[in-house]
């Protein structure tokens, strides 16, 4: 479903110097399989999100993003989102002024249009978001707010869920989606995760810590460092990990 | 200091005022012995009319519609809605409007200049005591014209003036507002929205003096501008000894949308009384990127991402606007002109 080859990427730092993140990544997700990337800070674990994803400023100079047999890797953001791709943001984005249900409404007609779809109505799309958002415990009343404005980082993250359970897109990337999140809102947005699970779908788990997989199963576990897979295993891998550290795949990597 | 060698739109506008009085009669003084103002006039420096206006050659006209005298006294409740429109070539002209005690009035300008033009429509206001005026000029309409829209408005104690404008600009298009305010619980607000396509230019000047104490002003003036296009914002509090107590809040935030777009802003305090609460504050950035790339991400194609983001960014001045019907006008305006912009 999901597949990289050798990607090489560089960004641009604030003094514009340029530099290398990812080395030479390559890893396959198939459909419905979960796989989980950890690694420790620096190791390029949300520049693998930015350039799969699109983002301008990541410059992809090696490699490939093939997704459902395409490459994608030369789309704009929002042909890559409305091929399915969707990242939940480690710190998601808050917009002053634009309501959170206007926005995951254009988001959901403008990912159906460039489908060649038919637009959700309006009460269509309240109906929706209204089933959904009970899911998360999410209210009409802050969905009314401005996107993000306001909200704990709590919040924050259960709404990047609700946004992934309205669009249902084909493939999820969370980037530390357990960052910031307490035991029982990390229960709440995994079980929103869990429900998104299927044969036909494929997620990335993006994680420091191995506490976010006791709760979101992964089939298989890669380890990121300086810029490359060092080690793929089963879930026994988080654990080794948890209890030994990154300590010698800094040094293998180096 | 000799009369300058005039210019030909001065010498039109000089010869179209003859025998002017009053506002109009300064004016061709003005201009007969200074000339229009260049960018070497403290107050025109971002804005030079002299050089917008060369290539006028002939006399022009102003065209007033919805008012039929030169002084105007609208009833308790009363809308009035003005429409301005110069014709190519220089022209002046002048209206006087008084909101009488204890009245509330609401006066609607929209201004619209032909290609070639140089006009300059003045408004003397004068809000009595107790009287309440929201004042809303739409400078929405001006392809290759240069209008100044200027006024004086005189406002008593207790009384209120709440003005918006909304201006997509000219060749060179100026609102100019002076506001003389006696305090004793009266407010002043002076708030604007200005979003420049390229080769635009508008400038929105203000200046609120504050004669007597415990008077407030506040200031909201949002603008964003494309390349090649010029925003001015130049604001002024002037706060006299006698006026303590002044409440007084002043700020102007834009967006460049180009590296190649011009802001120039001088906001201003000149406070001679010791317990005031004055304050301003200016910003100008450039789009969140990162805003931009999550809305991307989410499905929002560029333009649109754009457009929503920019409308959020600009719109909060007109929720000052107290008609609704008139306040959906103004943001469906902003809106039409963000998507024929971006």
């Amino acid at each position: 479903m999901l597949k990289i080859n050798n990607l090489h990427c560089k960004v641009e730092d604030q003094d514009e110097v340029e530099k290398f993140i990812l080395n030479g990544v390559s890893l396959e997700v198939p459909a419905g399989e979960v796989h989980a990337i950890m690694g420790p800070n620096g190791s390029g674990k949300s520049t693998l999100s930015y350039a799969v994803t699109g983002r301008d400023g990541y410059d992809v100079t090696e490699g490939s993003i093939e997704f459902n047999g395409e490459e994608i890797g030369a789309l704009a953001p929002e042909e890559r989102a409305a091929r399915g791709l969707y990242l939940s943001f480690q710190y998601p984005v808050e917009i002053p002024g634009v309501p959170t249900l206007i926005f995951l409404k254009e988001a959901l007609n403008a990912q159906r249009a460039a489908r060649g779809e038919a637009e959700v109505t309006a009460p269509a799309f309240i109906k929706l978001a209204r089933e959904k958002a009970k899911q998360l415990s999410i209210s009409m009343d802050m969905l009314k707010r401005p996107v993000n404005v306001g909200f704990s980082g709590g919040e924050k993250k259960r709404l990047e869920i609700l946004q992934a359970l309205i669009l249902e897109p084909k493939f999820l990337i969370l980037d530390e989606t357990d960052s910031g999140l307490d035991i029982d809102a990390l229960k709440v947005v995994a079980d929103g995760v869990n429900t998104l699970r299927s044969p036909e779908r494929g997620m990335l788990v993006i994680t420091h810590y191995q506490r976010l997989l006791d709760y979101i199963k992964p089939d298989v576990v890669h380890i990121l460092a300086a810029g490359r897979i060092v080690k793929s295993g089963g879930p026994e891998l988080a654990h080794e990990l948890e209890a030994e550290g990154y300590d010698k795949y800094i040094g293998e990597a180096a | 200091m000799g009369v300058i060698k005039p210019i030909a739109a001065e010498t039109a506008l000089i010869d179209t005022l003859e025998g002017a009085t009053g506002w109009l009669g300064q004016l061709r003084e003005a201009t007969r012995i200074q000339g229009l103002p260049t960018r070497r006039h403290e107050m025109w420096k971002w804005s030079d009319l002299r050089r917008a206006a060369g290539e006028i050659t002939t006399a022009g006209s102003i065209t007033l519609t919805g008012a039929a005298s030169g002084a105007l006294e609208p009833a308790d409740g009363e809308t009035v809605e003005l429409g301005i429109h110069a014709s190519a070539g220089a022209s002046a002209a002048v209206l006087g409007l008084t909101v009488k005690s204890g009245r509330s009035v609401t006066l609607v300008e929209r201004y619209s200049s032909a290609a070639g033009s140089l006009g300059n429509f003045h408004l003397d206001i004068a809000i009595e005591s107790g009287g309440r005026l929201e004042r809303i000029c739409v400078h929405d309409e001006a392809e290759e014209g240069v209008l100044i829209a200027s006024s004086s408005i005189d406002l008593a104690t207790d009384a209120k003036l709440t003005q918006i404008a909304l201006a997509f600009g000219g060749k060179l298009m100026r609102n100019e507002t002076h506001v003389m305010h006696a305090g004793e619980h009266s407010e002043a607000s002076l708030h604007g929205v200005y979003l420049l396509d390229e080769g635009r230019h508008f400038d929105y000047t203000t200046s609120v003096h504050h004669t007597g104490p415990g008077g407030t002003t506040r200031q909201l003036v949002k603008g964003a501008v494309a390349a090649h296009a010029r925003g001015v914002f130049q604001g002024k509090f002037k706060v006299d000894r006698l006026a303590q107590h002044t409440d007084a809040k002043m700020t102007h935030r834009a967006l460049m949308l180009d590296d190649r777009a011009e802001i120039d802003a001088k906001p201003e305090l000149e406070i001679y009384a010791d317990d005031v609460q004055c304050a301003h504050g200016n910003a100008i950035g450039a789009l969140d990127e990162t805003a931009l790339f999550y809305m991307r991400q989410r499905g929002i194609p560029l333009v649109q991402a754009r457009a929503l983001l920019i409308e959020s960014y600009l719109a909060e001045p007109l929720d000052f606007v107290s008609g609704e019907a008139l306040r959906d006008e103004l943001r469906a305006r902003l809106q039409q002109r963000l998507r024929a912009i971006s």
